[in-house]
């Protein structure tokens, strides 16, 4: 029984001193990382962290190998290699894009994000890179054939929690009501199987989810609506690396890198685009 | 005596004998402040501060959020419960096909994550069989995968029963349902409570995986909140809070019943 208690104090004691020294490190730690981030220059090479949501080709996905792979991945790496960066991509889940930024995990988010106010009060955006607008997919029985046709009692829409579509259904169409699904393939199978009457999100993603679901779906092109710029976020005051970034934008629009990109990534895309009169996502002039 | 030695005693404990009241507070009240240490030293590593203005703004979201929580536990629970019944009686079934069917279910749900059941059933099954109804179709997912737990408490502590105790009740002349009345049934109440009590907690936490068929419980409201306003931590650990609002009384209550049947075991 003595022996047995010292050894219980023996532990209490070793507990409490782990704990203490944790603590100790935890402070210096802080200590540390502040005195880093005051002599930080960009002589020497250093790592980059990128996180994105690798789950939007062609833009952020994986390649057969299931390495980060598609245009966003070329142009953040094209980037790197011209600014003495490497390249460390983090693939984060959606919601956790902004908080990798917030609590140090990434340097930057490059993961087709649109530019809002709500976003901009968070973290600091680039210019602006690309631009896209939204469309509807829609169940071929739900009669729907306008986004007015949706904004009525009765009719459901569904969005990627979050997304702009969302954004954009929450204050455009008050009658709808609106499901909220945690990814895209969720809110397609919604409207293939006819729960929901329709979908928001961007053109690409409804143009190549019609082409997948001839029968059962149909795109519709919603008018007058804000274009979406797409930017590079970084931690709110990291202005270095915002500069860079936004030098590296500038000129990749003048000497065709994005035209490159669009060549080896989205070619019949861009065709369709073409033939049907919308705005390409590079397209600036 | 050492005055050290009397200090340290305030941190000792003897096995298998209650702690008095003071020792117990003091003892807790420390750990609770040693996790608190913890967790702000690692806020401050990382310079987060918090701001719960947004609990205003969306407190009846939040509300209705957690009532349906309630609601989807306590109907899920009820349905789970003679399900569960039922397939720990069917596991000892002199038909076969019976026996097998409920074993293969308890296999299959056991088995495979309950966000893989979800999508499953609601898109697929769901679909199929005109369950458009989304809290209608949580409650039956989340009342087939419990189920299949609460059978296995069941089955758990009907095979814990001492096998002299039948030998007995049939050398007593006790018929088939005497000896369930008089010798299993109390037997399993006081052994099975417990554990069907703590079971409980996990409904509650695992109807949180509805939100992703946009079931707007607790966890889909502070999901549709922190994307509106980017506060994921602040509404995380006021969700993780309220599930403890929920969860820790039941498990207090679990512990008494724990106590109050300890008898059970002591044969």
């Amino acid at each position: 029984m003595q022996l047995s208690k010292k050894v219980c104090l023996g532990f209490l004691i070793a507990t409490l001193m782990v704990l203490g020294m944790g603590l100790l490190s935890a402070c210096s730690n802080a200590a540390n990382s502040e005195t880093d981030k005051n002599k930080k220059t960009y002589t020497e090479r250093e790592t980059l962290v990128v996180a994105m949501e690798l789950a939007y080709p062609p833009f952020e996905t994986k390649d057969e190998a299931g390495n980060p792979a598609g245009l966003s991945v070329d142009f953040i790496t094209a980037f790197a290699n011209a600014y003495n960066y490497d390249v460390v991509i983090e693939n984060t889940a959606w919601d956790g894009l902004i908080p990798s930024l917030q609590t140090e995990l990434a340097d930057c988010v490059i993961s087709s994000m649109t530019i809002t106010e709500e976003r901009a009060e968070q973290v600091d955006f680039s210019d602006p890179y690309a631009v896209a607008q939204l469309a509807l997919l829609v169940n071929s029985n739900s009669g729907i054939n306008s986004i007015d046709d949706l904004n009525q009692e009765g009719k459901s829409i569904a969005v990627k929690t979050g997304s702009t579509g969302d954004v954009y259904a929450t204050k455009n169409l008050p009658l709808a009501t609106i499901v909220r699904l945690a990814d895209e393939s969720a809110c397609v199978t919604e409207v293939v199987q006819g729960k929901v009457d329709a979908f928001i999100y961007d053109q690409l993603t409804i143009y190549r989810n019609q082409l997948n679901n001839p029968e059962t779906t149909a795109a519709v092109f919603i008018p007058f609506q804000d274009p979406e710029h797409w930017g590079i976020a970084v931690r709110k005051g990291n202005s270095v690396l915002l500069e860079e970034l936004n030098e590296y934008i500038l000129i990749s629009q003048i000497d065709g890198t994005f035209d490159r990109l669009t060549g080896k990534h989205l070619p019949s895309e861009k065709a369709t685009f073409d033939e049907l009169g919308f705005r390409w996502f590079f397209d600036f002039r | 005596m050492n005055p050290l030695k009397n200090i340290f005693n305030l941190f000792l404990a003897p096995k298998n004998k209650s702690v008095p009241l003071f020792k117990g507070a003091l003892n807790y009240l420390l750990v609770c402040v040693l996790i608190i240490v913890v967790f702000w030293a690692s806020l401050s590593v990382l310079n987060i501060t918090f701001s719960f203005g947004f609990v205003d703004l969306y407190g009846k979201r939040i509300l209705d959020g957690f009532i349906l929580t309630v609601q989807l536990s306590l109907v899920s629970l009820v349905i789970s419960l003679l399900l569960g019944t039922l397939v720990a009686v069917g596991q000892r079934s002199r038909i076969l096909p019976i026996r097998y069917l409920c074993d293969a279910y308890v296999k299959i749900i056991r088995g495979t994550p309950l966000i893989v059941q979800i999508y499953l059933f609601f898109y697929i099954i769901g679909t199929a069989w005109g369950i458009k109804n989304r809290f209608i179709a949580g409650v039956l997912i989340l009342s087939i995968f419990e189920a299949a737990y609460i059978a296995e408490i069941i089955r758990g502590s009907f095979l814990s029963l001492d096998k002299t105790q039948l030998e007995a009740a049939n050398s007593l002349g006790f018929t088939r349902r005497q000896t369930l009345r008089y010798v299993i049934f109390p037997q399993m109440i006081a052994r099975t409570l417990p554990a069907l009590t703590g079971q409980f907690a996990n409904v509650i936490k695992d109807s949180s995986l509805l939100s992703i068929i946009a079931v707007i419980e607790m966890t889909q409201t502070m999901r549709e909140i922190s994307a509106t306003t980017f506060q994921l931590f602040e509404s995380y650990i006021l969700l993780g809070a309220l599930y403890l609002c929920l969860t820790l009384p039941i498990t207090f209550v679990s512990h008494l019943f724990e106590k109050r049947f300890n008898y059970a075991r002591k044969t």
